[in-house]
């Protein structure tokens, strides 16, 4: 085996799991999207290897190709973005039906991890990209806000909308589980 | 500062608040909860809302229980995945790359 093909599959492809994981909560749980993405991540960063720092942060590196990968192939892919209807309800705060029995929220963590990984992936594309760019990334509404290329305040909205989503979804999921007794 | 950075509710009086930096009320607060969350308002308005919700008994049980939302949706949502087809047919892959580089290099 090359020495590059070793520092590739010491520092890099060790974190293969990662990113396919990172992946399906891009496509929404496609799983052959998925994999192409993943593919053509590890492939870029196999052909730029000689680029890549040693010792610096690999998993960091492979993450923004690859979410660079996905909003560029989502970008000439894009049809007509289908505007996601408010739903009323479906994005209503949770806190208040729960301020009296469980103001911590601790039924959270009842809820098995299949559950929320469920429920993001099955968010629309619009809300889905934000979500996993924020909370599971990490990244600013400014650096959102550029990469795909739609105003700040738009991607406040989708956001904190798709966050109402999540909990409202978890919420009824607790409800219907017996974790939680649904409130008024 | 564009529409799309301004706090919602700054400039707007609701009773609570006022435009000159004095009391938050509870409406404004609770309105830019995800905002002060994610350390995205101004460092300004955002201590007055630092400031509403550290005395105020219905906005901090309220932004705890957001905040928790927040880090259990981190926590369970970075979940790796495995597939070993993938991690095969990456290995192929790779060894193709190698081919191509080895003769491009004659
Ligand atoms: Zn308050």
């Amino acid at each position: 085996m090359s020495e590059k093909r070793e520092g590739f599959e010491a520092e890099a492809l060790i974190h293969l799991d990662g990113l396919y994981g990172l992946a399906l909560r891009f496509t929404g749980g496609d799983d052959a999207a998925a994999q192409d993405l993943v593919q053509d991540t590890m492939l870029k960063a196999y052909r730029a290897w000689d680029n890549f720092q040693s010792g610096t942060n690999c998993r960091a590196w492979l993450t923004t190709i690859l979410r660079n990968t996905f909003i560029n192939d989502l970008r000439r892919t894009q049809k007509r973005p289908v505007p996601v209807e408010f739903d009323e309800v479906a994005e209503r705060p949770i806190y208040p039906q729960l301020q009296g029995t469980d103001p911590e929220g601790r039924f959270f963590e009842r809820i098995v991890d299949e559950e929320v990984i469920r429920a993001i992936e099955e968010l629309p594309e619009d809300f889905r990209v934000p979500v996993v760019l924020a909370d599971l990334e990490g990244l600013g509404y400014q650096e959102i806000s550029e990469l795909l290329e739609i105003p700040v305040g738009t991607v406040k909205s989708r956001l904190f909308r798709a966050r109402r989503r999540l909990q409202q979804r978890l919420y009824s999921y607790a409800v219907e589980m017996g974790y939680i007794r649904r409130g008024e | 500062m564009t529409d799309d950075q301004r706090p919602p509710g700054q400039g707007v009086d609701r009773g609570g608040g006022s435009a000159a930096g004095g009391a938050l009320g509870c409406e404004d607060a609770m309105k830019s909860v995800f905002e002060y969350l994610d350390g995205e308002l101004p460092p300004n308005y955002s201590e007055r809302v630092r400031r509403h919700i550290e005395m105020c008994k219905r906005c901090y049980p309220y932004f705890n229980f957001e905040q928790a939302f927040l880090d259990y949706l981190h926590d369970r949502g970075v979940k790796p995945a495995r597939s070993d087809r993938l991690e095969e047919r990456l290995r192929t892959l790779l060894g193709e790359v190698d081919t191509e580089e080895a003769e491009g290099c004659d």
